[in-house]
């Protein structure tokens, strides 16, 4: 074995042990019966008290009804952006709609901008029309902002199909509708598959407008009950948080793993 | 198209130029129009200038330190089999939220934390000390806690690119003579050179608009010392009730996203659709 192979292996071993440490650390810890936890962190797993930890998260930070939220949340505006950006998208792309440019930059500019631009005047707005503090305000606002890059890669995979087939169904007497359902939606199954993961995780990661646009406990989604549950952590001591974490992070832990494929494609296409 | 254009203008759009209209009006109780009053702060208010060096803090070290690990870490595991592994282990957090990472961390970092408890163990405990809490250690102890997440998906897209090119090119640039170096900055280099441009704007970005680990780590404290453009704007409107400085901070912000997302979408975009 050569030197340059011997230092570049261990250059990865070191990196890889670094990096595993914090992993490592949290699931040790969170396995710590929480009873049995002081002072500083365990290195070494000791007992098995993650299922209790967990248990005591779910109830002390509310985080059973948080996850239902974060689900319904996740999955209604998710579904609801790829439904309303492949429209859009077989609406520029394939109907013959006058301005495309126009209405591109009109869905896309709103993933450019920071969701701090946003905030405010959604937050006044709610307080105003008693949609604040509800599920339906919360499914609303994330389908929103998951539109325009829903939007983006499904009109960006619809530029890449074959202009014939249209072409083809139309001159039999195909209406757009049809055209749609029957050869759009097909064709572009994989991008929505894509876009619905990629969405699914933002939604269920988001936390901004968790703690913005709810305050009640049945409303609250995940990440704002995450955020809860580490303000109390001396209270209920580290164990617990990290078993909550845990928790609130094995669904797009499952879904990254089996969807990598989705991830990756869903990256290139985006930025 | 209707729906989306609906949702987007409504939700989106008609705030965005609400926020823009309101950054104009000063947060006195008269709320008169104040021209570029609110703007002025970034120089007067000792908190919005450290937020603007913390964010630049940010930005390079989002930008730099994914973009390094990720291609070296890429590149050493793109060819051995144990390393998939290794390169597990980097990827891994890459599936927590900003929220878990931030609970990770803090669990590593606070008084009796992880890292404290090493250093004390190897006899370095005058190195001990409470990493969130002076400036400008906490910022930089964060974006290592980001980089620890954000240099997964570097990892994965280089992996992409390195395995879009074509073997022959190396073998001939092997045949030709060229060392694994030369090989490495002269033929690997300039492939990945679109790779890295998506890799660098989306570091960029994400630098930019970080909040969640910011916030729940530190809140942006303490006294407001860990606050980056996106952290202050919220503190502004919500906890110190400035909405039109938050919203002047908003602009801002916006401004610097937009010039940043400019540098690399102009590359990707073939707005005409045909």
């Amino acid at each position: 074995m050569s030197l340059g192979r011997v230092l570049r292996n261990g250059t990865v071993a070191v990196l890889a042990v670094l990096w595993l440490i914090p992993t490592w650390l949290l699931v040790v810890n969170a396995l710590v019966p929480s009873e049995s936890y002081s002072g500083g962190p365990h290195w070494l797993p000791e007992g098995f008290g993650l299922f209790d930890n967990m248990s005591q998260a779910w109830d002390q930070a509310h985080v059973g009804p948080a996850l239902a939220n974060s689900l319904l949340y996740a999955v209604v505006s998710a579904l609801a952006a790829v439904v309303v950006a492949s429209f859009a998208a077989f609406a520029t792309v394939v109907m013959p709609v006058r301005r495309r440019v126009l209405w591109f930059w009109v869905i896309y500019s709103g993933t450019l901008l920071p969701l701090q631009v946003f905030i405010r005047p959604l937050f006044l707005s709610y307080a105003k029309s008693s949609l604040y503090d509800t599920q339906i305000g919360l499914v609303l606002i994330y389908a929103a902002i998951a539109i325009p890059f829903a939007f983006f890669v499904m009109r960006n995979y619809a530029l890449t199909l074959p202009r014939e087939v249209v072409e083809a169904a139309r001159m039999d007497g195909a209406s757009w509708w049809r055209l749609f359902w029957r050869i759009h939606v097909p064709l572009t199954r994989s991008a929505m598959i894509a876009v619905f993961v990629f969405q699914f995780v933002a939604v269920w990661n988001d936390l901004m407008f968790g703690i913005t646009l709810t305050t009640s406990r049945n409303i609250r989604p995940i990440m704002a009950a995450l955020a809860d549950l580490q303000g109390n952590y001396s209270n209920v001591g580290p164990p617990v948080v990290l078993a909550g974490a845990l928790l609130v992070s094995l669904p797009t832990l499952v879904l990254f793993f089996s969807a990598q494929r989705f991830f990756v494609s869903g990256l290139k296409i985006h930025r | 198209m209707a729906p989306a254009v609906l949702l987007v203008t409504v939700f989106l759009l008609v705030p965005f130029v609400w926020t823009i209209y309101r950054s104009f009006f000063s947060d006195s109780r008269t709320s008169g129009f104040s021209w570029f009053g609110n703007y002025t702060r970034f120089v007067s208010d000792p908190a919005l200038s450290r937020s603007i060096v913390n964010t630049a803090m940010w930005v390079v070290g989002t930008v730099l330190l994914p973009l390094v690990l990720g291609l070296a870490i890429a590149c050493m595991t793109n060819a051995t089999r144990w390393s998939r592994l290794a390169r597990l282990c980097v990827v891994l957090p890459y599936a927590l939220s900003g929220s878990a990472v931030a609970v990770v961390w803090n669990f590593m970092l606070t008084t009796d934390g992880a890292v404290n408890q090493v250093l004390t163990t190897l006899g370095l405990g005058s190195l001990a000390h409470g990493w969130l809490l002076t400036w400008p250690g906490n910022t930089l102890v964060m974006i290592l806690a980001n980089a620890w997440q954000a240099t997964g998906v570097a990892v994965i897209l280089f992996l992409v690119g390195l395995q879009s090119i074509p073997p022959e090119t190396l073998e001939a640039g092997a045949l030709d003579g060229a060392g694994s170096w030369q090989q490495f900055r002269h033929i690997v280099l300039p492939q990945l050179r679109p790779i890295s441009i998506i890799v660098i704007g989306m570091s960029l970005v994400n630098g930019l608009k970080s909040f969640d680990l910011i916030w729940v780590l530190t809140q942006g404290g303490p006294g407001r010392a860990t606050e980056t453009l996106a952290v202050s704007m919220y503190n502004e409107t919500f906890l110190e009730l400035r909405p039109g400085a938050g919203a002047a901070i908003a602009v801002v912000l916006t401004v610097i996203v937009l010039a940043a997302s400019w540098l690399y979408l102009r590359r990707q975009l073939d707005v005409k659709g045909e």
